[in-house]
């Protein structure tokens, strides 16, 4: 019955059936997902919007395999995510995810360069050509000039695309972003979102990204609003790449 | 994750906190040095031992001896230790060579100068070849001629016949040139002593004197006039050559030394009172040892003695190190101290590495690179530290006399072999990797999730 269903669109690269996430506080059981079904298309960019306590984060990380749900599916390219050990999911990760931080989380020791070649050597790249890539990504998200200063050399918004940066390296399917301009001004955060929203689809790579502003929400294809661990609604909306170029 | 870059990255982490690193790696400097240093001094002692006891005989030598006067009662042959014997020895497992020694007692001459009850041994090659020669060479073991090896302190035993005077009395060694002039050895003292006293023989003729051979000098045992060893008061010759001396000399009669039946007569073969078994190495002395006790002959040999030196040395060594090793000890929770801190403020970045896709594997190793690094690092100073004060130790005039009073050893009083360097580098490593292991396991089951929470 699934496949069937499955088969007459492109099989969606994400789904999540039936998502419970309970939390013991003491006596009392806290629902931060309550039962959360959706799927979602390759290279769709999607927002996952809610305000703050209403389970977008758990929802985030349940799907990067960095939480266990307590109930429901999820599978990711055909594999079910929730079933993994915690040594299958790194694989997992390495392989098929990019992850942007709120709090960028580069390496201070490192200068903007090695910190977009990380992922990749955990992927055993060879230096040489793991470096030259880091550089290639450098210039994609325009920081041509500050590819050797150090993470605290650099602007918040510098700082954020070496971010983006270092999750594109490594090519992957879905790219994970945990409210990449929670800490950058306005400006700045209409200037990474689109770019990333250009790189994204450009690769028809899946974003998901997770906001409490609905404002930044409207930058993507698909708007999924969570209050109180429940999909409010689902929202779609097409945006032309010409007009944010 | 390549090695390589698993190295860079914990060398560039140790780097991050050098003063923290360094202070971890003095730690470990004075634990190894200390564990080096106090077995070095426990090496020295029981190897300066060893080599005393190896000065009052080898290690491996079983001296068989066989009482010949003190046989069975009854009708039995008794139990002696003739050729056949000594070849059975040589047959046995383990066994790398046998020499019977056949002892006479011989009167020398040269000049005015006698010695008499020198004792003459008839050694094999097996023998010969253990004894150090000083000035000349072996005597040749071909069987033809008898020729000497004097001990080095034998020439104490000559003394002027007109003048008297030993060198007991004297203090002064006689004029006895022992590779230049011709010695003159008298096989048959009691017929000398008889013809000098006009005595009689058992038909009772007159006795006359015994003939004197000149027999060549071939060397002289290694050391001075004063420095024993347990060659120094024999004369050593070739067995063989001996034998067929004798019997030409005594032909049917009674050889000195030889034991004779109940009727007097001699035996048709030589009896040997002393024999020495070689044996290939330390460890099967005792076996051997056994096996020719059981054969009905008293065997000695320097491993019980040195069996229990053996032991008290390896205490010795085993407090000395473990002094040391508490040392190491406080090292080793010195790293597990550094390394959990370490830890504690790398929490974020080991957080972002999982969620980055690094390989939980290469955490821990990570980890437990950096703690074998230092370990390392301590390990190779602190031996560097070890061989500067085991030299100063060795060469400080105040240490040296301190030795020569405690029983006038000499040689260096630390001493660090190959091996325990390079087993003091593997345990400061080893050392360094257990006390990281536990912070390394935590670091790798540190949850992705609340490590990159904690803001």
């Amino acid at each position: 019955m699934e496949e069937e269903t499955e088969k007459k669109k492109e099989s969606p690269i994400i789904q999540v059936r039936n998502l419970y996430k309970i939390y013991r506080v003491g006596e009392t059981k806290v629902f931060a997902l309550n039962g959360v079904d959706f799927s979602l298309q390759r290279g769709e960019f999607c927002a996952v919007v809610g305000p703050s306590g209403s389970g977008k984060s758990t929802l985030l990380n349940m799907m990067a395999g960095l939480e266990k749900p307590s109930k429901g599916e999820i599978i990711i390219a055909g594999t079910h995510i929730e079933r993994m050990t915690e040594k299958e999911l790194v694989t997992f990760r390495r392989e098929n995810v990019g992850f942007i931080f709120q709090s960028y989380n580069l390496l201070k020791t490192m200068n903007a360069v090695e910190n977009v070649a990380l992922p990749l050597s955990f992927r055993g790249v060879p230096k040489k050509e793991r470096l030259e890539l880091a550089r290639k990504y450098l210039k994609l998200v325009g920081l041509e000039k500050q590819m050797n200063h150090m993470a605290n050399e650099m602007s918040g918004g510098q700082q954020q695309r070496v971010g983006i940066a270092r999750a594109l390296v490594v090519n992957p399917r879905i790219i994970f972003a945990d409210e990449p301009t929670g800490n950058l001004d306005s400006r700045t955060t209409k200037d990474v979102l689109n770019l990333m929203r250009r790189i994204v689809r450009k690769r028809k790579q899946t974003l998901i990204m997770v906001t409490h502003d609905n404002y930044l929400a409207g930058f993507a294809d698909k708007q999924i609003h969570i209050v109180d661990g429940k999909i409010l609604k689902i929202e779609e909306q097409h945006h032309e790449d010409e007009e944010e170029l | 994750m390549r090695f390589l870059d698993l190295l860079v990255m914990s060398i560039n982490n140790l780097r991050r906190r050098k003063l923290r690193t360094a202070l971890t790696v003095l730690g470990v400097i004075v634990g190894t040095a200390s564990i080096v240093v106090m077995m070095s001094l426990g090496i020295g002692m029981s190897e300066m031992q060893m080599e005393l006891m190896e000065s009052y005989g080898s290690m491996t030598a079983i001296n068989v001896y066989c009482d010949t006067y003190s046989q069975p009662e009854g009708g039995q042959d008794p139990v002696y230790m003739t050729d056949e014997i000594i070849e059975q020895f040589r047959q046995m497992e383990y066994v790398d060579g046998v020499s019977p020694l056949l002892n006479v007692s011989v009167m020398m001459r040269q000049g005015q100068y006698t010695a008499s009850y020198v004792n003459l041994v008839g050694v094999t090659e097996d023998y010969m070849e253990q004894i150090p020669v000083g000035e000349g060479r072996h005597p040749k073991m071909d069987g033809s001629e008898v020729e000497l090896l004097f001990g080095n302190m034998v020439l104490q035993n000559f003394s002027n016949g007109k003048r008297g005077g030993s060198y007991y009395e004297t203090g002064e060694l006689p004029d006895v040139d022992l590779m230049g002039k011709p010695i003159f050895v008298i096989y048959d003292m009691d017929a000398y002593y008889q013809s000098m006293n006009g005595g009689t023989g058992t038909d009772g003729t007159a006795v006359k004197a015994p003939k004197k051979y000149l027999v060549p000098v071939a060397g002289i045992v290694e050391g001075g006039e004063n420095d024993y060893n347990q060659y120094s008061w024999e004369v050593y010759t070739d067995l063989e050559a001996l034998k067929t001396q004798l019997k030409k000399i005594f032909k049917k009669g009674v050889i000195p030394g030889q034991p004779t039946n109940k009727k007097g007569k001699p035996y048709p073969y030589f009896i040997y009172s002393n024999a020495v078994v070689y044996v290939d190495s330390i460890d099967h002395v005792k076996e051997v040892q056994t096996a020719i006790s059981d054969m009905g002959f008293q065997a000695s040999s320097n491993s019980e003695w040195m069996e229990q030196n053996k032991k008290q040395s390896q205490m010795t060594q085993m407090v000395l190190g473990g002094i040391g090793a508490v040392s190491l000890f406080v090292a080793a929770i010195g790293i597990a101290n550094t390394m959990m801190m370490s830890i504690y403020e790398r929490t974020k970045e080991i957080g972002v590495m999982k969620v980055l896709g690094c390989d939980m594997g290469n955490i821990r190793n990570m980890f437990l690179m950096e703690s074998g690094f230092i370990g390392l690092m301590g390990g190779v100073i602190g031996l560097i530290l070890s061989y500067s004060l085991s030299y100063l130790m060795n060469h400080l005039p105040a240490v040296t006399q301190m030795m020569m009073g405690m029983g006038g050893m000499d040689g260096s009083i630390s001493r660090i072999p190959p091996w325990l360097a390079a087993a003091a580098l593997v345990f400061a490593v080893v050392v360094g990797m257990v006390a990281g292991f536990f912070p390394a396991v935590k670091a790798m089951k540190l949850s992705a999730l609340s490590a990159i929470r904690n803001e």
